[in-house]
């Protein structure tokens, strides 16, 4: 993992949240290089015990937010709570579920009921 | 499922059936372990019979790296990475749906209109062309209640509605001409023009195995060298079969771990292990809920047929109570979480399949059976399959 070119970027933040680090790793690189999100920063969320992400998607303009996480982890509504408090209240947040043969499947988990689009 | 028609006759046809023939001959191999095909010489086959130590198997020797925070096996180089999808479709590019084909993609979108288009270009069209439908389909349903709310202020019948279902809609603005799916082969030449006008670009992608799929090649076929991500030294099998335990028990090397059969490697390694040795490609689920997706040949040719969820069950349930990992699905699930599963799985044509892996009886085994895989023997697995009976509808 040290001699990927992501590695560098995230190094700070990978040894303070070890068990997230496989997650947001992969996250970090499906958003950067397969979906070619832009302007990636990545945010701490302490009370959950991890790093969250924020970045555009290419060709529009809002800032959206993903929470990295592994399947094998157990999360409750309190959790998911937690993570949108120190998001700073998006209107949405997508959970993105890593799996060990590297999919990732994305959920977008809002507050509330929503209407569907169509 | 495709909105423009599903019936290609003549020139699709044609294209259908070398795309088959193609697929046939690069995804020949079951396995990367290949019997070379038997020489002119008469005599060979005769020598395989009575010496059958001279009958040579051709191993490619890939090498993957141990990554324990992802739990997986990374397979950096090109060729290995190739070999092993190719042969038996081992691994997914961890940049790509299946396939590592990110580099493939990338130089596509350099070259301003892409020749081919890649399986992840396909599911983007795809899914474009759905919204439209959507799109129409909802302004259709809306005409057709505004039409129905005048005609019956006007006290006339309503003009018959028209709305567009999957079968009958077709894209309005067809815009450029459907794109052959590219053939595999070219993934290796593309990397010539990389650097035409621009930087060229590094592959920052790798084939990523589970640590299941990297067992089963370094146990049982011995076609795969997994290195430590540290030293960069290839790993004894002894270190390999701690270590992919190991990834399980976080903080490490406390007690409380050591000498369980319930760690989650076994027994999804037991599952794993039953399906492929039957002769299943064996592929991840979790795009349906489930843990594993079993393939007849392979995902190029046919969608998944079956679905299997992997239920632990404990042969002494003292193991349950004392045991520090908190295995999923190993206690008494409820209805709706059967029925969503079933559900799920039922809305794309897949069977679903329980498999229970029986933990053997900490009392019973002798925790040193833990040190070497021959423990698997006392893993036992039954599968049970599931279908939904609708009575006022079944009545064969």
């Amino acid at each position: 993992m040290e001699k990927h070119p992501s590695y560098e970027v995230l190094s700070s933040y990978l040894p303070i949240y070890p068990k997230a680090a496989g997650a947001l790793f992969q996250t970090y690189n499906d958003l950067k290089y397969a979906q070619q999100w832009s302007d990636l920063e990545l945010v701490e969320l302490p009370g959950c015990a991890r790093c969250g992400l924020k970045g555009r998607r290419p060709q529009t303009d809002e800032v959206l937010s993903i929470v990295p996480c592994s399947l094998s982890e157990s999360l409750s509504t309190d959790w998911i709570r937690t993570t949108f408090r120190e998001l700073g209240a998006p209107p949405h947040v997508y959970l993105a579920i890593n799996t060990e043969d590297s999919s990732i499947v994305y959920y977008k988990i809002s507050p509330g009921i929503v209407k569907p689009p169509l | 499922m495709s909105l423009t028609g599903t019936s290609r006759g003549g020139k699709g046809g044609q294209k259908f059936g070398a795309r088959r023939a193609e697929n046939n001959r690069i995804y020949a191999h079951p396995l990367p372990i290949v019997c070379p095909s038997p020489s002119s010489s008469a005599f060979a086959p005769l020598l395989c019979l009575l010496f059958p130590a001279s009958a040579r198997l051709d191993n490619p020797h890939c090498e993957g790296v141990f990554d324990p925070s992802t739990r997986s096996v990374w397979v950096l180089t090109e060729r290995d990475a190739t070999i092993l999808w190719r042969r038996g479709f081992f691994g997914k590019g961890d940049l790509s749906r299946s396939e590592p084909s990110w580099l493939a993609r990338q130089l596509n979108a350099r070259k301003a209109a892409g020749k081919y288009m890649t399986s992840e270009e396909v599911r983007e069209k795809r899914r474009q062309e759905r919204r439209q439908f959507k799109l129409d389909r909802a302004a259709a349903i809306a005409r057709a209640a505004a039409e129905a709310e005048a005609a019956f202020a006007e006290g006339r019948e309503a003009a018959p509605a028209v709305i567009p279902s999957g079968a009958t809609w077709k894209p309005s603005a067809p815009g450029e001409p459907s794109l052959p799916v590219a053939p595999p082969e070219d993934e290796d030449d593309s990397d010539n023009d990389a650097d035409k006008e621009e930087e060229p670009l590094d592959n920052v992608e790798h084939l990523q195995l589970t640590l299941q799929e990297a067992w089963f090649l370094v146990w049982n076929l011995d076609c795969l060298t997994v290195l430590d991500p540290h030293t960069n030294e290839p790993m004894s099998l002894q270190r390999i079969w701690r270590a992919f335990q190991g990834v399980h028990c976080i903080p490490p090397d406390l007690p409380v771990y050591a000498d369980r059969f319930d760690n989650l490697f076994l027994v999804h390694y037991a599952a794993y292990h039953y399906y492929r040795a039957l002769g299943w490609v064996v592929k991840g689920g979790i795009k349906f809920c489930v843990d594993y997706l079993l393939y007849k040949r392979g995902p190029v040719f046919h969608h998944a047929e079956f679905a299997v969820v992997v239920i632990p069950v404990y042969e002494d349930p003292a193991d349950q109570e004392s045991s520090p990992f908190n295995l999923p699905n190993a206690n008494t699930f409820s209805w709706t979480w059967l029925s969503t599963v079933n559900r799920v799985n039922s809305q794309v044509q897949k069977t679903l399949i329980l498999t229970y892996v029986t933990i053997p009886a900490q009392s019973r085994v002798s925790p040193d059976a833990l040190s070497s895989p021959a423990c698997l023997a006392h893993y036992s697995v039954r599968d049970v399959v599931l279908r939904r009976f609708i009575p006022a509808r079944m009545r064969d």
